[in-house]
């Protein structure tokens, strides 16, 4: 690499001579050993995914989740330093509850997107810090409906300065899925992947043509699919066994109700048997490609 | 003329995205002696190895009560387990002030967690060089955590940490199917038995250099109730390690004695 021995990355917040700030740089390196995490947003709802690497036979099956609940209807999935996503996380959290505390309302995925892109940026401008190693995928659903929340005085005003439009012709609410890099960086994605098997999930997110205006993906098949990316894109040869994990969320009349969820036991397993089954065949199609490559 | 450019502070990332003061401070933890835990459906039990500076200095304290229903033992730096415990014994209490009731186990572990990570990302301040185990019990059942300088903390069946722990983790892995419907007694066993695995050759189990911890939920007329952390230490290991360890040198356990 021809940054090390410049001297221009041993130290956060400066730049080389061409532009860059490679402390930032060698974070996304650590993201890149990470665990494979996915979001997939349909039009019903979002789905998260991530490969939990079992490192010992010691730990609890079942326990030590990667997939945190930020607010009711907002989820977060966090890709390489486990400790910084925890931080990260947190700090999510209490965004939400202090834009609960302003608004009376729970936290838009844009705005949240937002607070946390600015909160990651700023570990990127200070040489007393160090950036996060992490890449976090954000997945919830803001609310078609308007939700009163606890503390909610009246109903503000009905017309004038302040009051609100009631435009049929608005549409409010919808999935959102955003995914916020150690950069600070953040874009809103149909299909986001990171960590180690991020590039084979990113190619299997792609043939899902999720940004079609007529795409057809239910919520259901989100989770079967999400299930089948994590299981193609693990490699078996170089890690051991792994758990997957899986939450949800849908629409006020989806089957979580606009909340951040766990996907329910019986589908987990069914998309696990599915994600199995879907590796078989695979080996058929290799040897097609054999052929083909003798041709 | 320098090695390695990247391993000065924790606030610089190596090109390979590694942070190797935080590396360097989990090597800290395998200098400590070994520390055991594993836990039941109903107890969770925290085993460790003392060590004395010289023959006539007192025993390292390497298990220490948090409260009533949660204990910690460590390998690593004293004294950076002492800061962490302290705050531990802070926050159980003050949660217990507010809540009425005791911390759960798992959320004041990922504070200790959350404490240890800030210092991994701020210059000037320095990893814990400590790991820890916590044990605790409550509403869901007992626990056992692992915490690592890193500020990860992760749930485990049963883990080992220390100089030599590899030894007590192939024996906690070989009989890891058993744990879960070990009653009290059995698990204790188990835990000197790991402990044991990681002596030295010429070294023994004694009273003086064994700590065993134990919480759980005691059976009581039909209803669960706490059995409060309660530390055998000293001449209290003696029957512990009579009914569950072979010893060469008799009940009291000598350990200038290495004949066997």
């Amino acid at each position: 690499m021809t940054s090390i021995g410049t001297g221009y990355d041993l130290s956060n917040s400066v730049f080389s001579p061409d532009g860059r700030n490679f402390q930032v740089e060698y974070a996304v390196k650590a993201v890149e050993n990470g665990g494979t995490c996915i979001g997939i947003r349909t039009k019903h709802g979002v789905v998260l995914a991530c490969e939990k690497i079992i490192s010992s036979k010691l730990l609890k099956p079942g326990c030590n989740k990667r997939i945190s609940t930020i607010d009711r209807n907002a989820g977060i999935v966090t890709s390489g330093l486990l400790p910084d996503g925890r931080h990260l996380t947190t700090r999510g959290r209490d965004e939400a509850s202090s834009w609960r505390q302003t608004y009376k309302a729970p936290i838009p995925m844009s705005a949240l997107a937002s607070r946390l892109g600015g909160y990651v940026q700023a570990y990127t401008l200070y040489s007393s810090v160090r950036p996060f190693g992490v890449t976090a995928i954000l997945g919830g659903w803001d609310s078609e409906a308007e939700l009163g929340v606890d503390g909610q005085v009246g109903n503000g005003p009905a017309a004038g300065a302040g009051g609100k439009v009631d435009d049929s012709s608005t549409k409010r609410g919808g999935p959102g899925l955003y995914m916020i890099e150690p950069s600070g960086l953040y874009w809103g994605y149909y299909g986001a992947a990171t960590g180690k098997g991020r590039q084979a999930a990113k190619g299997e997110l792609e043939k899902l043509d999720l940004a079609a205006p007529n795409c057809s993906l239910t919520l259901k098949d989100a989770v079967l699919e999400a299930a089948r990316i994590i299981y193609v894109a693990h490699e078996d040869s170089k890690d051991k066994e792994f758990e997957l994990e899986m939450t949800w969320i849908s629409a006020l009349d989806g089957p979580t109700k606009g909340r951040h969820e766990p996907v329910p036991k019986e589908l987990l397993e069914e998309a696990e048997k599915h994600a199995k089954k879907s590796l078989e065949p695979e080996d058929e199609d290799e040897d097609e490609d054999e052929d083909d490559m003798e041709e | 003329m320098f090695r390695n450019n990247y391993d000065n502070d924790s606030v610089t990332f190596s090109p390979q995205g590694r942070i190797f003061q935080v590396e360097y401070a989990q090597e800290a933890v395998k200098q400590g002696s070994v520390v055991v835990g594993l836990v039941s459906k109903t107890h969770v039990v925290l085993t460790a190895l003392k060590r004395n500076a010289e023959e006539l200095s007192s025993y390292q304290k390497k298990v220490v009560g948090v409260d009533d229903h949660l204990g910690v033992a460590l390998a690593g730096l004293a004294s950076d387990a002492r800061v962490l415990s302290n705050f531990m014994k802070q926050q159980s209490l003050a949660s217990k002030l507010s809540y009425g009731r005791p911390i759960p186990i798992e959320r004041i572990v990922n504070m200790i967690g959350d404490r240890a990570q800030t210092s991994t990302q701020h210059y000037g301040k320095r990893p814990y060089g400590v790991g820890l185990l916590v044990a605790g019990v409550d509403d869901l059942g007992p626990h056992l955590f692992e915490f690592s300088p890193s500020g990860m903390t992760q749930e485990m069946l049963a883990c080992a940490i220390g100089a030599r722990s590899q030894m007590a983790r192939t024996y906690l892995e070989r009989h890891l199917d058993k744990f879960a419907d070990c009653s009290r007694d059995e698990l204790i066993k188990h835990g000197l038995l790991a402990l044991k695995e990681s002596l030295a050759q010429d070294k023994e189990l004694t009273v003086d250099n064994t700590s065993l911890a134990v919480i759980g939920l005691a059976e009581k007329d039909g209803r669960k109730k706490l059995e409060k952390f309660k530390l055998f230490d000293g001449q209290d290991v003696g029957p512990l390690l009579e009914a569950n360890v072979e010893t060469s040198g008799g009940g009291e356990g000598d350990a200038m004695e290495t004949d066997s």
